[in-house]
């Protein structure tokens, strides 16, 4: 596996706040990465920082360059989608199409224009008068047709309706993705991109709190759902989160075998979003 | 490189449709001050002769003289329009694609900051000033057009006395040369336009124009000189171009009269100094000023986190 981002200890600083603090990991090729953490976890500027778009302490290496550096180059391998709302209001579909064309050497015009037919946008309508929906549609249609290496997707579905987010997931599964183009994603709606992720990292104040492959999840993580005197002896193999529901205790093990655990009550793999506050609101208790 | 900067200009016409609309809603005004302007005067009678094309009367240089004087007062009012446009553009360029996010776009995309921000500074400088003068030969043309047709009316010879008579091209060449020397002679504001646009959080007007205000009430008050007013002063109103013309080239004296003399220009062109022009230092410093400002506006953009 080559490694196609690489950040050695990735420090970002905003006056006294560190927004990004100390953070270390690898993306290999064909992989789609959730960067999960709340509002002002240090997210945006991680990804700002991966797309060049900010300067930052420590090392940091996407497709083998310096993203702030070398951000034109950078940019001819990776697409960015910043949330529905970037693209110019006042621009037509039509001149943007040319506008990519001429900029971008890996644009491929008749892969756009295929794409966009699936959908109502006329190429002569001007952005603003699109819906938010449709928006996302053409962004996500001209990404596609750009043929990246790594696509980073910040929030990309914030605001739309249920339909539309369904189907730009299943859009950019089935048109974008394959084993060569690496995708990575943040969002607040784990639950939809949950079953996308081949990898996950949690962000928290600046600080990553997991990286794992989805794969190792079930092995790393067991959540047991119990009650009364087995809850009692469960605790004793210290989870690292316990939370109540419907009258049940659920509680939340780390590298505890399921073996250990046989016997006290249902056993399942934690979702992420359940994972994320386990990690987060454990860690801080 | 030369790509991206054609495309990045074409955006720029895209975007702020004022670069050519403004100076086609002045010609479109002037064509019609043309037209009743020609009524007015056809309404006279051809005896009352006021009509600086329909004089007859007049010598072939005097002719050439009067429809150069029209030319330039038409052209005059769409330079006054080239810069209110200049100024408005330029203090939007850096300012608009903040305001409305898109800049995450554009910066999602294989262009440097340095060659978005030179596009701006060459539309400014160049692009604008281009399609003024396009504008401007357009609007001599109907003007010209329509003050023949009233001579034609009359009965004369439009094609003898008005377009056999004009410098036509020496005018013109002047005109260009004129919009795009004083771009570069006014450059400093432009750079320091630019690098508002690109800083300021709010009202780029504002904040442009405030320090042109305040810094000479400041010195005045602090030092007692007037050194930023008078820099100022020179720079907008005395551009180095022209050389000199004294009264008796163009009217000669005789007997108690006055007359047009035989040394009258043929044309702008001949009005021009350019070694002047060029040899001036101030137009060098002025030069390395908007550079320096337009360094500060990609450095700004490049480093500037909004968020």
């Amino acid at each position: 596996m080559t490694s196609l981002v690489s950040a050695r200890n990735v420090s970002k600083s905003f006056g006294s706040v560190r927004a990004v603090d100390d953070v270390s990991f690898d993306i290999d090729k064909g992989k789609i990465m959730g960067l999960i953490g709340p509002n002002g976890a240090g997210k945006t500027t991680l990804l700002k920082a991966v797309l060049g778009l900010t300067d930052c302490e420590g090392t940091l290496s996407v497709l083998g360059l310096d993203p702030f550096r070398r951000r034109k180059e950078l940019m001819q391998n990776v697409c960015f989608i910043a949330d529905v709302a970037v693209l110019p209001r006042w621009i037509r579909v039509n001149q943007l199409l040319d506008f990519v064309e001429s900029v971008h050497p890996r644009f491929s015009r008749a892969r756009a224009t295929e794409l966009l037919a699936r959908t109502k946008i006329v190429p002569q309508a001007r952005i603003r008068e699109l819906s938010k929906g449709m928006v996302t549609q053409l962004h996500l249609s001209i990404i596609t047709a750009v043929d990246a290496k790594l696509l980073v997707l910040d929030e990309p579905t914030i605001g739309l309706d249920i339909i539309f987010r369904k189907e730009f997931y299943g859009n950019l599964l089935n048109d974008y993705f394959d084993k060569e183009r690496t995708i990575l994603i943040t969002t607040h709606q784990v639950e939809e991109i949950e079953n996308l992720l081949t990898d996950v990292m949690f962000i928290n104040d600046g600080r990553l709190v997991l990286h794992a492959s989805m794969d190792a999840l079930p092995e790393r993580y067991v959540e047991l759902m119990t009650s009364g005197e087995n809850a009692e002896r469960a605790r004793q193999l210290n989870p690292i989160f316990e939370r109540d529901v419907f009258g049940k205790k659920v509680l939340t093990f780390e590298g505890v075998g399921r073996d250990q655990l046989h016997g006290l009550g249902e056993l399942r793999t934690p979702g992420i979003a359940d994972l994320f506050v386990a990690k987060v609101k454990g860690a801080a208790a | 490189m030369i790509g991206n900067q054609v495309a990045l200009i074409k955006r720029e016409l895209w975007e702020h449709r004022a670069i050519y609309v403004t100076p086609l809603v002045i010609a479109l005004i002037v064509s019609i001050m043309a037209i009743t302007g020609q009524a007015v005067v056809s309404a006279f009678d051809q005896a009352v002769d006021i009509a600086i094309l329909g004089a007859t009367n007049l010598g072939a240089a005097e002719r050439a003289a009067a429809i150069t004087v029209l030319m330039t007062g038409v052209s005059s009012l769409l330079v006054m329009g080239m810069w209110v446009l200049t100024v408005f553009y330029s203090l939007d360029a850096l300012y608009a694609e903040r305001k409305d996010r898109s800049i995450l776009f554009w910066r999602s995309l294989p262009c440097t900051d340095s060659e978005t921000v030179n596009s701006k500074l060459l539309t400014a400088a160049i692009v604008i000033p281009l399609i003024t003068f396009a504008v401007i030969v357009l609007t001599h043309l109907v003007v010209l057009a329509l003050a023949s047709i009233w001579l034609g009316i009359q009965g004369a010879n439009a094609w003898h006395l008005i377009w056999r008579a004009a410098p036509l091209t020496s005018n013109w060449t002047a005109t260009l040369v004129f919009l795009l020397a004083l771009q570069l002679w006014l450059s400093p504001f432009i750079g320091w336009f630019l690098f508002v646009s690109a800083f300021t959080r709010r009202s780029p007007l504002l904040v442009a124009f405030l320090p042109i205000v305040i810094l000479p009430m400041l010195e005045k008050s602090l030092i007692g000189t007037s050194l930023f007013l008078d820099a100022f002063f020179v720079r907008t109103a005395s551009l180095p171009l022209f050389r000199g013309l004294t009264t008796g080239e163009i009217f000669t004296y005789q007997g108690d009269e006055w007359s047009f003399g035989d040394q009258v220009p043929s044309g702008l062109l001949s009005l021009l100094d350019l070694p002047r022009f060029f040899g001036s230092p101030s137009l060098w410093l002025g030069l390395i000023v908007c550079g320096l400002l337009t360094t500060a506006a990609i450095y700004v953009r490049r480093y500037r986190d909004d968020s």
